[in-house]
């Protein structure tokens, strides 16, 4: 066992800003009038749960070293297909649920496949992507908006609070579970190592046998299934869904991004967790709840996103201004020569 | 190759080269002529919809126009993609902010505030040039945040209102008059045919590929874009290229954004939304690769076109806008797949 000397420095803090974060937000919330209700606490984490499964999605994508820019209009998808079905052909819910999921596998699948088979790069595949998404959305539903109807069983459940002493609601807890899942899967099965390598360097992957192809194929298919089933439960947990649902206020994308970068995750892949994307979340959601101001909220996560990104760029600036060099060349020649005190 | 390695085999087997020496005559063509060859399909197709309605000069002129403001800003955006920047995600702010200020210094006259909507464009660029191309921030994403923050900023300061010229503009003559020069640059017509829009979105295309083909930078970026290390080693000063070309999207978007918040009559901070995304897919359609050094304004141009084009042929066929996009982007997925296909079989990308 190498014990490591824990010191508190800025590497320290920027390995764990996502949790810094999350607890600069918790003290400012103590000056802020009805934060910490459970009211407020339920209402927070259950109407941040739609970005969660869009920050997950958008992590795992960018971890195998992929953009996916579906995962918006894939997680719309799924709460219109989920309750058209249920309202319109009076499918049961787990049904539609299956069904939605299963559309966002095939989204997946394709993302995958063009991606893999035919080479194209990922930022252009899921851009066209997401215009087919659009499409068949605004195809499947005419620009309508759809509600659960009548039978609230379903959408109670969600609402309510699963464990009595904790205010969270269900859809929150499932939401968790899943994510922990994923974290689980992968920093320990062969297949989440596989997808950090693939991430790091795809050559160096490939040539160390692992199938890079079926790798990136099955991330994409995790993104888009995840956003679809995370759409279904929404459209059923919020009672209503329309096809600007992600679009009001902040783009969900954007926050979603944010949360990834703000997380730690690597732009250029093969680094990153899920579960700092997830706290990097809450944290923001929380952050809606104390500047009520659509304006002083975008303006706030924005500086919160270009700090991090400044200090990355600036980090690695210096890093590369000093490859191949040798600082301290005047210093070893005096030691050499003896010169040195 | 496995009987080769055999060691039971009395000697080795002549090899028997299988592999096509002859070129594949489809992608030589696609790869020469690129996107005009879908175009003089696409407007083929249209002639058959339309029933010969298709050139005739109304809807030539709205397929320009509604092409106009995508044109001009592509023309600045494809030197962003072919130096290997990807792609500028604040084009949406830079568009909005340069339209905000416009009609926020209108009091100034026209073409000071013309001016002023411009230099917000290129500072906006010199910021943007700075960070990806001297401290090398990854592209996408620092853009992306950068335009976040404007978009945060100016719903701070402007209180996320929409700005009107004529009501901004004081009860002088002088201020009135700006405001409706304003108002008319997008809704004026030269020889009665072509709109300013169209005649501006020429000019540009006209200056992109002066830029391009006839300047230093246009050979200089394509090496950066090319190859970063190879460019840097051969003495380019690629954190200047980088610089020259963001100035250059910063200007063409805002030349956009001052056109487009003309032709709404509003100035808001929503202006632009969308832009970056549509932008891009015309440059992308027009042959430009993704990885940057590979493409043509010629090609944009084709891009652009092929853009409007095809949404003018989906409404002769009867779509609504709901269903152009999903044909839109299975077109798009597809051409863009002819591109790379084509690039792979010659031996270039």
């Amino acid at each position: 066992m190498n014990k490591k000397k824990f010191k508190i420095n800025a590497n320290f803090i920027n390995n764990y800003r996502a949790y810094f974060f999350l607890i600069i937000i918790m003290i400012i919330g103590i000056f802020t009038p009805k934060f910490y209700t459970a009211f407020n606490i339920n209402a927070v984490t259950g109407n941040g749960s739609l970005v969660m499964w869009l920050g997950l999605g958008f992590t795992v994508c960018l971890i195998a070293g992929h953009m996916d820019l579906t995962v918006m209009y894939m997680s719309t998808f799924g709460a219109l297909l989920c309750l058209g079905l249920h309202s319109i052909n009076g499918l049961p819910y787990i049904v539609c649920i299956l069904i939605a999921t299963l559309v966002g596998v095939i989204v997946g699948l394709a993302n995958g496949i063009l991606v893999t088979k035919f080479l194209i790069p990922s930022f252009i595949v899921t851009l066209g992507m997401q215009f087919v998404v659009k499409g068949a959305m605004y195809i499947y539903t005419g620009g309508a908006e759809l509600s659960i109807g009548k039978d609230y069983a379903f959408n109670e459940f969600l609402n309510e609070k699963l464990i009595p002493f904790l205010p969270f609601s269900a859809y929150f807890l499932i939401t968790t579970l899943i994510i922990f899942i994923i974290m689980i899967v992968f920093r320990y099965t062969r297949f989440g190592r596989n997808v950090y390598m693939v991430g790091g360097n795809l050559e160096t992957a490939w040539l160390a046998g692992i199938k890079s192809d079926r790798v990136t194929t099955l991330v994409f298919i995790i993104s888009a299934a995840a956003c679809a089933f995370g759409g279904a439960l929404n459209g059923v947990y919020s009672g209503s869904a329309s096809i600007t649902m992600g679009e009001k206020g902040i783009s969900p994308l954007m926050i979603a991004l944010t949360a990834t970068i703000v997380g730690g995750t690597a732009i250029q892949g093969g680094k990153g967790s899920v579960v700092s994307t997830w706290v990097t979340l809450i944290a923001i959601a929380f952050l809606k709840s104390i500047f009520k101001k659509t304006e002083m909220q975008v303006l706030v996560i924005a500086v919160i996103l270009i700090a991090c990104v400044c200090y990355e760029t600036i980090t690695l600036y210096r890093r590369n201004k000093t490859v191949g060099t040798r600082p301290n060349l005047h210093k070893e020649y005096l030691e050499e020569t003896g010169k040195a005190k | 190759m496995s009987e080769v390695k055999n060691n039971t085999n009395p000697g080795p087997t002549p090899k028997v080269d299988t592999r096509k020496t002859e070129i594949n005559k489809f992608s030589l063509i696609f790869n020469k002529l690129g996107i005009w060859v879908i175009v003089i399909l696409l407007a083929v197709v249209g002639m058959i919809v339309s029933k010969g309605d298709f050139f005739s000069s109304a809807n030539i002129q709205s397929i320009l126009e509604a092409v106009a403001l995508i044109g001009m800003v592509s023309s600045g955006l494809i030197f962003v993609v072919y130096a290997g920047n990807m792609n500028d995600m604040s084009i949406p702010m830079t568009m909005a902010m340069s339209g905000m200020m416009t009609v926020q210094c209108i009091n100034f006259g026209f073409p000071i505030a013309l001016l002023i909507g411009l230099l917000t464009g290129a500072f906006i660029g010199v910021i943007n040039g700075f960070m990806i191309g001297k401290l090398r921030a990854n592209p996408i994403i620092w853009s992306w945040g950068f335009n976040m923050l404007l978009s945060g900023i100016a719903r701070v300061v402007w209180g996320g209102k929409q700005l009107y010229a004529d009501s901004i503009a004081k009860d002088t003559e002088y201020a009135q008059n700006a405001a409706e020069t304003f108002y008319a640059i997008a809704r004026t017509n030269v020889f009665g045919i072509f709109s300013i829009m169209i005649l501006v979105m020429l000019v540009m295309f006209v200056i992109a590929w002066f830029i391009h083909t006839k300047t230093s930078y246009g050979q200089k970026a394509k090496i950066v874009g090319s190859n970063y290390e190879v460019a840097k080693f051969s003495g380019i000063n690629c954190a200047k290229v980088a610089m020259i070309t963001y100035v250059i999207d910063g200007v063409a978007a805002a030349v956009g954004g001052i056109f487009f918040s003309a032709l709404r009559k509003t100035a808001s901070y929503e202006n632009g939304t969308g832009y970056d995304f549509s932008c891009v897919t015309a440059v992308l359609l027009g042959g430009v690769a993704l990885a940057g050094g590979k493409g043509s304004v010629v090609g944009t141009f084709g891009g652009v076109l092929a853009y409007g084009i095809l949404n003018n042929v989906l409404s002769w066929i009867g779509l609504g806008t709901y269903e152009k996009y999903l044909v839109q982007g299975l077109v798009f997925l597809f051409i863009v797949w002819l591109n790379t296909y084509s690039n792979r079989k010659l031996g270039k990308g």
